[in-house]
């Protein structure tokens, strides 16, 4: 295995070079582009499995690959140089990363055969290379080795999911979801860009791991009580932190930074599949877990982190009830789980946030993927009160969907049941002790509820029933490259959950959650970056009810019902041949919560109602003032000009007798200052 | 390495070279006083002109100049009144490249011109003045240099003539040349007195060793007229009257002669006499205060002057006229920034900066020589649209202008960085030149506003109606192409250029 990390960077190269070889020749290819990246990405995915071998069997790999820049610089502690570069880092958590978002990123590609060719697209060269570039920017994020790097990819993922999201740039609303996207996330990265400036310049550093890491020096100036910039140690490890996490929130569609995502879907649905499961979303909180020892320091950022994760969860879910599109209710349920998620992290679960994530890029990405079947089977129709009864003439996407349903929901056995139950059991026991957490879990178990309720809202309403359409009674079929995903997808969904049954390891008091171990490092892992060492940095107490195993079964259990009583709340709602809508009886609050609790308003507002005047006065300055000076300036030079020109009158005597007034008058100045008078 | 060595006086071979070439050039003339044979005339002075080149740069690779304890030949001392050493060498390596550039341009220039063998003999004889003006170490020798390159430019601006503006040009040029020299000899003939010597080094040794300390207002009024003989060759304020007409009157080829070439002597002799002969902190003791002084107010008041008068010219050559006062300013800041410790940084800046404006400045004049031969017109307007039928030429001038405007990537930029860096340095002895620094930032941007203003009108503005096919003279073309070609690579080449100029800086200085 000694050679495997050579290799590594072909990982990310792979679909770089399918990115331009779909741009430059695409028009000419049979598929359009989409064998390239076929290819590409089926190749990234095996060598990001062989990336996981070598790690299981002990290896770790962090090398820094380039050095653009390097230079002296007056960090407030730690080095007197600074070297920006480019490296990779491969360790447990990067490498499951990789065969994440490669995966998928293969299943969408294949997805797209059917989804985008065979439905006669056009501009298929540009979306392909999208594509490329997009699975090209995630991957060489996912294994960056230092935080610069890692914002500079974060930001080209940021750009494709521009490009992909307007890709349909003829209509209307597309290019302006596009651009909402493309703003609303550069906002927060603007944050992240201070963060990443302000670490820079504290620690000399912006390596992830190691020694020479900013996580290691912050450390080390938190114990020896330094004072950073006028603040302790601490606080200013928590400022920089949360700076950071602007971007992240920003990018994982977090309270308030949410807007974006809903109207994202005016992309393809195989880009959304992409965007929510492995990409631009899942680039947020995976950029905490890379550095989440650096979070482990501070409490606050971390409480924070929970709480907005835990507020995300609800707030989002409670939205996801009423929507009547179906890729509306995917939207919101992808808030919602990044919300559980940051809580996750935010507990100090880190294992339960990343199991979170992996089985939310399968279940989420299942579930994109089948709504794009749909609305291949609805020709095109989205939204769900014209569906139903699709149940018998699709049975493959039911299924499939169905378990990706049941994962969402999270029901017992399917993969989102162990990942959400962990990180709400890692919530509760931090939660007993503190008031805040508390809260959070909170609001994360009360979603669960709504979770369970809109998705089998959506399940009933798009596959059950009669049909209530033209298109729903005669759907137009799908082929195996829609099908092949989905099932693979599928099965993923149901059995992922075995990497970590905690509940029953707990239980039963077997050794059977290898995910833990996987993170752990107990087959290989870079010294720092493990579950154990964050686990010493963190400040959290926890308690339990009564022994460990109650407790256990307590959180399970709530966790459980909840679930149960809001799938079958929409059993009892939708579950009818001919199912009528139930907003009405929600009254006002139903209002509230269609028009998305104003966030959109308040948004625009805020752009319209004080950004734009601030910036109408800052353009008004810029148009009197400064071009008012520098219009005044070279009007008064070109009158200074016109009135040089008139001592050249063209006449000989006055030449000469300028010339000795000239110099009589050097000779008088310099005499005087001289002092020869 | 010279297989045998060369005799003592053979260091001034550049000059001499030229000389023997402008005296081939009379021979011929008296042979055959009516021949009009170009090819033979412009042939001959263009291979003396590189041939003076080419020696100039052996002997700067040879070594000589070179200290000796650097492994070069050390300064050669040829005759009694010169030296040869890498200040002299640089100086004649410009004179010789710009004197090739117009002589070439010339051929096509002088097409049913009347006085052939005259002029390029006249040409010749004021290189030869110009290459010695580099290489005289004495006051009388620089007097002699001086006017052996004056006297023929004087006849040169004049040449045409048939035409009014230049023979008026000519005769302005004449008068206030007898003025400034008149002043300029009076000075030497001050600070003669007050010294008892010619030699430069002699004058600097009698003003340390405090001899010349009773004769301090004599020695200083001295100076001053030698300042104002340097600013007449320079054409700097204010004894630049001369130039927007002369420069507007003369043929264009000899406006980027006058305006390169000589003025580059001037400056080779400005930067002798006042480092060598009048030693800063000695020379401020005798008379008061340090020539540096006179030169900050020149170089603030020249390169304003001379970029505020440009800005609203509507003639091409005139504008250029001004704008080569102005960077008489910018060149002038490498004595301004000399310091008692030093500043070979700005002088070498100030040296790059006329060897950059040796290209850029000839093939800017050269391309209204272009227009003149053209016969499209003088003026702003009468340049619109010429892009679209002589492409190359444009985009050469195009080169020339922002090079010219200081921008990057062509070599004016660099130049001007330098100087500025240069002037920021000295500034820390003398804060006068964090003034200097500021204006010549200020009029870098005022000069890029009348520049562009020139490449708007080829490139951008449409072209009249009724302009006849534009002919391709080869010499003229050949000679464009080539500054164009060396203002762009003279950055790549930067770093040879660099040394050559601070180590020929240094020698005198330090």
């Amino acid at each position: 295995m000694e050679g495997a990390f050579s290799y590594a960077p072909a990982i990310a190269a792979f679909p770089l070079v399918a990115f331009v070889v779909a741009l430059a020749f695409g028009k000419w290819l049979p598929k359009k582009g989409a064998i390239p990246g076929i290819a590409a990405t089926a190749a990234s995915l095996l060598f990001s499995l062989w990336m996981l071998v070598a790690v299981a069997s002990g290896e770790t790999y962090h090398e820094t690959l380039y050095e653009w820049t390097a230079g002296e610089a007056a960090s407030e502690v730690g080095a007197d140089g600074i070297a920006f570069s480019f490296g990779l880092l491969i360790d447990p958590l990067s490498a499951l990363m990789l065969v994440i978002v490669s995966l998928v990123a293969f299943l969408v590609h294949v997805f797209s055969l059917g989804y985008m060719n065979a439905e006669g697209e056009t501009g298929l060269p540009r979306y392909y290379a999208g594509l490329g570039l997009f699975t090209f920017s995630m991957l060489a994020f996912v294994y960056a080795d230092n935080l610069l790097m890692a914002f500079m990819f974060f930001e080209l993922v940021g750009l494709c999911s521009y490009l992909l999201i307007g890709f349909w740039f003829r209509t209307r609303s597309a290019p302006s979801a596009a651009k909402k996207a493309f703003l609303v996330t550069r906002f927060g990265d603007y944050f992240f860009l201070i963060g990443v400036v302000a670490i820079a310049a504290t620690f000399g550093t912006l390596q992830f791991a190691g020694d020479q890491s900013f996580v290691a020096a912050a450390e080390t100036a938190i114990d020896d009580g330094a004072t950073l910039f006028g603040f302790d140690a601490e606080t200013w490890v928590t400022i920089t932190g949360l700076l950071v996490l602007g971007g992240v929130l920003g990018k994982s569609a977090q309270f308030p930074f949410h807007t974006w995502l809903p109207d994202a879907m005016e992309g393809p649905t195989t880009v959304s599949a992409l965007i929510h499961a492995a990409t631009m979303v899942a680039a947020g909180v995976y950029l905490v877990a890379r550095m989440f020892g650096y979070y482990a320091l501070s409490p606050t950022a971390l409480a924070i982190i929970a709480f907005v994760g835990g507020f995300t969860a609800l707030f989002a879910a409670t939205m996801g009830v009423v929507k009547d599109d179906i890729k509306q209710v995917l939207a919101y349920s992808t808030i919602s789980q990044y919300g559980y998620m940051m809580l996750g992290l935010g507990v100090g679960g880190y294992v339960a946030g990343v199991f979170h994530l992996m089985n939310h890029a399968f279940f989420k990405a299942l579930l994109f993927l089948g709504a794009g079947a749909v609305i291949i089977l609805m020709h095109h129709e989205q939204d769900m009160w014209k569906m139903g009864g699709l149940k018998d003439k699709a049975p493959v996407t039911y299924w499939t969907f169905l378990a990706g349903a049941l994962a969402l929901a999270g029901i017992i056995p399917f993969s989102g049941f162990w990942s959400k139950d962990e990180i709400l059991y890692d919530a509760i026991i931090v939660g007993l002790e503190e008031p805040v957490i508390l809260a959070a879990y909170a609001m994360g178990l009360v979603a669960v509820f709504f979770t369970g309720f809109y998705t089998f809202r959506m399940v009933f309403l798009t596959f059950h029933g009669e049909p209530r359409s033209e298109a729903a009674e005669d759907p137009h079929p799908v082929g195996w490259s829609v099908k092949f995903p989905l099932i693979v997808l599928g099965l993923l969904a149901l059995v992922a959950g075995v990497a970590n049954l905690a509940p029953v390891a707990k239980l039963a008091n077997v050794d059977i959650t290898f995910l833990e171990h996987w993170l752990d490092g107990e087959y290989g892992a870079i010294e720092g970056l493990t579950y154990g060492a964050y686990g010493e940095l963190l400040a959290y107490e926890t308690g339990v009810i009564g022994t460990e195993q109650q407790t256990v079964l307590i959180a399970a259990g709530l966790s459980l019902l909840l679930a149960f009583s809001g799938a079958g709340l929409a059993w009892k709602l939708y579950n009818a041949p001919e199912p009528v809508a139930h907003k009405e009886r929600l009254g006002s609050a139903g209002t509230v919560v269609e028009d998305n609790y104003y966030q959109d308003e308040y948004q625009v507002w805020l752009a319209e109602g004080v950004t734009l005047p601030l910036a109408r006065v800052a353009d008004r300055f810029d148009q009197t003032v400064i071009d008012g000076l520098v219009n005044g300036v070279s009007s008064a030079s070109l009158f200074s000009s016109s009135w040089v020109k008139r001592i050249q009158t063209g006449i000989v005597t006055n030449y000469a007798a300028l010339i000795v007034a000239g110099f009589v008058a050097l000779l008088l100045g310099l005499g005087l200052y001289g002092g020869w008078f | 390495m010279a297989i045998y060595e060369l005799p003592q006086w053979a260091a001034l071979g550049p000059a001499l070279l030229l000389a023997a070439t402008a005296l081939m050039l009379f021979l011929f003339d008296s042979i055959s006083p009516r021949s009009t044979n170009r090819s033979l005339l412009a042939g001959t002075a263009a291979a003396g002109s590189l041939a003076s080149l080419a020696v100039a740069v052996w002997f700067t690779a040879a070594g000589v100049g070179t200290p000796t304890a650097e492994g070069g030949r050390g300064v050669i001392d040829p005759t009694h009144g010169f030296v040869v050493d890498q200040l002299a060498l640089y100086f004649m390596i410009v004179v010789a490249i710009v004197t090739a550039l117009i002589v070439v341009a010339s051929y096509d220039y002088l097409v049913d011109h009347a006085y052939q063998a005259e002029y390029y003999s006249l040409v010749i004889l004021a290189a030869t003045g110009m290459s010695l003006m580099a290489a005289a170490d004495s006051l009388v020798t620089i007097f002699i240099a001086l006017e052996l390159a004056s006297l023929p430019s004087y006849a040169l601006v004049a040449i045409l003539k048939d035409n009014r503006g230049s023979v008026e040009a000519g005769l302005k040029y004449f008068l206030i040349g007898a003025l400034s020299s008149a002043i300029f000899v009076y000075g030497i003939s001050l600070v003669y007195g007050a010294t008892g010597h010619l030699e430069l080094s002699a004058i600097a040794e009698v003003i340390t060793d405090g001899e010349a300390d009773p004769y301090g207002g004599l020695l200083g009024l001295g100076l001053l007229m030698l300042i104002g003989g340097v600013a007449f060759k320079t054409a700097s304020v204010p004894f630049h009257f001369w130039a927007p007409e002369a420069y507007e009157g003369a043929p264009a080829p000899i406006s980027a002669f006058l305006s390169s070439a000589s003025k580059a002597a001037g400056f080779v002799i400005a930067f002798r006499i006042f480092t060598e002969a009048f030693p800063l902190g000695e020379i401020g003791a005798v008379i008061g205060f340090d020539w540096t002084v006179a030169f900050i107010v020149l170089a603030i008041v020249t390169m304003t002057l001379g970029n505020f008068a440009a800005a609203t010219q509507d003639n091409v050559k005139r504008m250029l006229a001004y704008s080569s006062i102005g960077h008489a300013g910018y060149a002038l800041i490498g004595l301004a920034g000399l310091t008692v410790d030093g500043g070979e940084l700005v002088m070498g800046a100030a040296m790059m900066h006329l060897l950059v404006y040796g290209f850029m400045n000839t093939g800017a004049f050269l391309f209204v020589a272009l227009a003149e031969h053209w016969g499209v017109g003088r003026t702003f307007e009468d340049y619109n649209g010429l892009s679209a039928q002589a492409p190359v030429a444009c985009a050469a001038m195009a080169v020339f202008l922002f090079s010219l405007a200081g921008i990057p990537p062509f070599g004016g930029f660099f130049s001007k960085y330098f100087l500025f860096v240069g002037a920021i340095e000295a500034a820390a002895a003398n804060m006068a030149m964090l003034v200097v620094a500021a204006a010549l930032v200020v009029n870098s941007a005022l000069s890029l506003y009348y520049y562009s203003r020139l490449v708007k009108a080829l490139w951008i503005e449409e072209p009249p109606a009724t302009r006849d096919r534009l002919a391709q003279p080869t010499g003229i073309y050949a000679a464009i192409v080539v500054a164009a070609v060396m203002t762009i690579v003279i950055l790549p080449g930067f770093g040879p250029v660099v040394d050559a100029a601070i180590g020929a800086a240094e020698a005198v200085v330090g």
